[in-house]
Parts: C-alpha cells; sequence; structure tokens
C-alpha cells in the first residue's frame, strides 16, 4: 500500500489545526541593525537547556540521591559507565554556558531597554527564568555530595534564615529540617529533575510566546524615528543562521568538556569542618562576596540580614526595572543604562574579589 | 433575586457558601501536605558520651561529638571540667575547626575566628558559638542544651 504523505498531513491537521503556526513562522521577520547579534542568543539558551535535559536524564538513570549512594554513584558514572564523565563534564559545562548566555542575554536586553512597553511581561517572565536557572545551578551543586558542596548548600541554605519570620519556614523548607542532612539531598534532588523542570517549562511557555506576540523589538532611536529597519524572514534565513551558531557553541561546549572534566572531592561528612576555599558556583560568587564584606552586626540587627535585603531589593528593582525605566529615551532612561553598567561591573568586581 | 431590605442576593449567598466550602475543602488538603512538607525533625536535648573517651583529654585539649547532624565540640579546661559548643559558625551555619596553634576556633566558609571560650572576635559571626551543657554522671558524660532562659 502507499501512503500519500500529503493525505497524512491533511488527516493530522484537520484534527490539531497547526497550519497557522507554520504559516506565522514563514511570515515572521527578524529585524537587521547593528544590535542584531543578540537575538541569537535566545535560541542559544535554548540549545543548552535542550542539553541539560538530555545528558541530565542520562545522569539520572545512575544517579542515587541518597546520604550514602551519591557520592560513590557519581563516581561510578564517571569510572565505569561508558563516556560517563563525558556526560557529566558536558552536564556542568553545559550548565555554566546556559547561565552565561542567559545573562548575556539579559544584559543586552537592558542595555537596548527591548522590556520598555508593551514587552514588560517578556522582561518579568525572564527573570523568573533567571531566578528558576539558579536554583536549578544551586540544587545541581549538592547532587555530587562532596566537602565543597556541602558546605555551599549549608550555606546556601542558610541565608532565608536572615529573614524575619518566614525566613527560618524557608530554611526549614529546603533542608527539610533543621540541619542539612540525607533528606536535603534527595529534597534537592527532586527540586532539581522534577520541580524546577515543571516550573521552568511553564514560565518559558508563556516567555516564548509572548515573544511571538510582539516580534522582536527594534532599537529605541530607529522606533522614535518611525523608520523601517530591514528584515529577515525567520524562516529559513534567521534559522540556518542560528543554526552555524548552535554548531559553533556545541563545538566549544565539547572541546572545553573534554579538556576541563569537573572533579569529584571525597563523599561530603556532616560532622566535618568545612574544607578550605569552599565557594559557590561562579554566578553565585559576587553574591558570596557581598554576604562576606558584611560585618556581623550593623546596629540591632545581624549583617547578614542587612545583605539579604539589599539583594532582594536589588532582585525586585531589576524584576520591575520596565516600570521604574518608563520614559527609556529621557535622561532618566539614561540613568538606568549607567546603573546596568554599575551592576555589571560591580559583579565582575566582586566575582574577582571573591577569588583572591 | 433579592428578598426586600437584605444585604445581598440568594446568588450571591450561595456562591460565598460554596467558595467558602471549596476553600475549606482546598485547605484541609494543604495542611496535612505541609506537615508531611516540614518534618518535625528537632536537633537532641542531650547526647550520652562515654567518660572514658574524654577522660584522658589535656587542658585545653579539644574533640568532637556528633550533636545530631551537626558536629558538637568539648574542650576540656584547666581545672579538669568540660565546655562544650555546637560546632557550627553563627553567621551561616558552616562547621567549625579548633585551630590549636592559635587556640581558636575557625569557620573557613566567610573566615571567621572564634577564640577558645566560644567567643566570636572576627570576621562576619554575629554571635558566640552556641554553649551546651555539660555533666558527668559516672560512667557517663551528657551533654545538654542549656535550660531555658539561662543564656549561654
Amino acid at each position: 500500500m502507499k501512503i500519500d504523505l500529503k493525505k497524512f498531513a491533511a488527516w493530522f491537521d484537520d484534527r490539531l489545526a497547526l497550519t497557522p503556526i507554520f504559516k506565522y513562522m514563514t511570515k515572521k521577520e527578524i529585524p537587521q541593525h547593528e544590535h542584531s547579534l543578540w537575538y541569537y542568543t535566545g535560541s542559544s539558551i535554548l540549545l543548552f537547556l535542550v542539553i541539560q535535559i538530555v545528558t541530565g536524564i542520562m545522569l539520572a538513570f545512575y544517579y542515587k540521591p541518597t546520604l550514602e549512594g551519591a557520592n560513590d554513584s557519581i563516581a561510578r558514572i564517571m569510572t565505569e559507565m561508558p563516556l560517563g564523565w563525558l556526560v557529566r563534564s558536558i552536564h556542568s559545562w553545559s550548565a555554566t554556558f546556559m547561565i552565561a548566555f542567559v545573562m548575556i542575554h539579559m544584559i543586552a536586553i537592558m542595555l537596548t531597554k527591548s522590556y520598555r512597553k508593551p514587552r514588560e511581561a517578556t522582561w518579568m517572565t525572564g527573570m523568573m527564568l533567571i531566578v528558576v536557572s539558579m536554583i536549578f545551578g544551586f540544587t545541581g551543586y549538592l547532587l555530587p555530595w562532596d566537602d565543597l558542596s556541602l558546605s555551599a548548600t549549608k550555606v546556601g541554605t542558610n541565608i532565608p534564615a536572615a529573614i524575619p519570620v518566614v525566613g527560618k519556614w524557608v530554611t526549614q523548607f529546603l533542608r527539610g529540617g533543621d540541619d542539612v542532612t540525607g533528606d536535603t539531598l534527595t529534597r534537592f534532588f527532586i527540586f532539581h529533575v522534577c520541580i524546577l523542570p515543571l516550573v521552568i517549562f511553564a514560565i518559558l511557555i508563556v516567555h516564548i510566546l509572548l515573544v511571538q506576540k510582539e516580534g522582536m523589538s527594534v532599537p529605541l532611536k530607529d522606533e522614535i524615528a518611525k523608520k523601517t529597519v530591514p528584515a529577515l524572514p525567520f524562516w529559513p534565513n534567521f534559522v540556518l543562521r542560528e543554526v552555524i551558531i548552535w554548531l559553533l557553541l556545541l563545538g566549544t561546549l565539547l572541546t572545553v568538556s573534554l579538556l576541563l572534566a569537573p572533579s569529584l572531592g571525597p563523599s561530603a561528612d556532616l560532622l566535618a569542618p568545612a574544607p578550605k576555599g569552599v565557594k559557590p558556583e561562579w554566578y553565585f560568587l559576587f553574591l558570596f562576596q557581598t554576604l562576606k564584606i558584611f560585618p556581623g552586626n550593623i546596629g540591632p540587627v545581624t549583617g547578614e540580614f542587612v545583605a539579604v535585603v539589599i539583594i532582594l531589593v536589588g532582585i525586585l528593582g531589576i524584576f520591575f526595572v520596565p516600570f521604574l525605566d518608563n520614559k527609556p529615551e529621557t535622561i532618566k532612561g539614561r540613568l538606568f543604562t549607567y546603573l546596568t553598567y554599575f551592576g555589571v561591573i560591580y559583579a565582575i568586581v566582586f566575582s574577582i574579589w571573591s577569588l583572591l | 433575586m433579592k428578598i426586600n431590605n437584605a444585604y445581598f442576593t440568594r446568588r450571591k449567598f450561595l456562591n460565598s457558601l460554596l467558595g467558602g466550602w471549596l476553600g475549606a475543602v482546598v485547605v484541609s488538603f494543604i495542611s496535612p501536605i505541609v506537615k508531611f512538607v516540614w518534618p518535625p525533625y528537632k536537633e537532641p536535648d542531650e547526647v550520652k558520651l562515654a567518660v572514658a573517651d574524654y577522660a584522658g583529654m589535656k587542658p585545653d585539649e579539644v574533640k568532637t561529638f556528633a550533636w545530631g547532624n551537626k558536629p558538637g565540640i568539648i574542650r576540656r579546661t584547666k581545672d579538669a571540667g568540660f565546655i562544650a559548643w555546637v560546632g557550627v559558625c553563627t553567621h551561616l551555619d558552616c562547621n567549625v575547626t579548633w585551630v590549636p596553634d592559635k587556640e581558636m576556633f575557625y569557620c573557613a566558609c566567610h573566615l571567621g575566628w572564634y577564640d577558645k571560650n566560644g567567643v566570636n572576635v572576627s570576621g562576619p559571626p554575629p554571635r558566640p558559638l552556641r554553649r551546651l551543657d555539660v555533666s558527668v554522671e559516672g560512667e557517663d558524660l551528657f551533654v545538654r542544651k542549656p535550660e531555658a532562659g539561662a543564656k549561654a
């Protein structure tokens, strides 16, 4: 029997009505201007997310999220499973690349002020995605269950406790008790492989739909001048260019993963002193350093509390920046551009400082 | 429909009643979930150790023991008594370590220092190490949480 593919496709389209989506994709256009390069960062993040999902599922086939088994199971993945060391290395490096591109994506949007009306909600869902990505990184960091990851998790989960009333409760929720124990490890594993994936997909769908709904933003000066910006068809021209970038990134990721595979420390001991050189993942370093410079007590409250409040205000400020920076073409808009530069320089300087 | 002089319509009344019931049902499901997710784990009230393991300590010698899931620290005093602390930094919960050359406790996470009496002397720790009571009862060495109200 000969299968008529056209009939087959028509049958599906009858039921699912997908034609409008394909039509939209072929009609969609990507503006071309001096800042067009930043348009590619979004799909790069998606590339790394897909790699995280695939390698993460592979690792979960052998990983054991228990006090006794975690560290051993990773040692086993790295030594016994064919190419297991590489899978772990790619998962670890792809996380780094993903966060790095998330940050580039975010900074580019802040500097081009693409969050301005009508894209405020796109920005806010993007901020949520950053926070979720960072929680992914934080929960994943504990899973190898070595002495460094244990201490970093003790510090990280204790930070909410500085917030009055609800803080203690949050810390207990994260730890599954008053202390970091084997229960914390199991809990972090479930956050990492079950809860956070659900959350990130839910937000990501909204984020991507909003991007489609509003289309790509054009530079502020072209928008004000009502200039028609030349555009490139999304399909196939833009997508093929994205593929070139994906291949370059994939090559870079594989090279780095091959040459710089992460190590695995001895299994964590709950009663052992904190090891030297405890530090979180690189994208938390500037927060880590911020916490470190505050003295024990400032007046009647602890320095930690002041630091946590400052960090929270900063995060909320960035979250609501489309409403604060509501006149982007005025001097107020320029002030927010300077604030962005300041934030970036602050993060870089404090990150480097924490490593000295 | 609204009865004369009534504050609300019958529909509004019935909808509120229904909403209240649904809310109660949801809450009745949430409370067991919350109870399950926040386990009632507490740190121990007391830990029993064997005096024999600690009797041979020299003055100012320091040993550790398990205070539940955390390290406990015990130091021999000059008059052959014992002092104990929870060996966890009061800044952000890292386990501290005894540095014998300096006779101080040190937290490697954010470079916090405590003197040999557990008092925070440098770095970010906001409070002294948490004191525990020690008492020798026959062959046993009991480490207890200080009585409520008695400040360490």
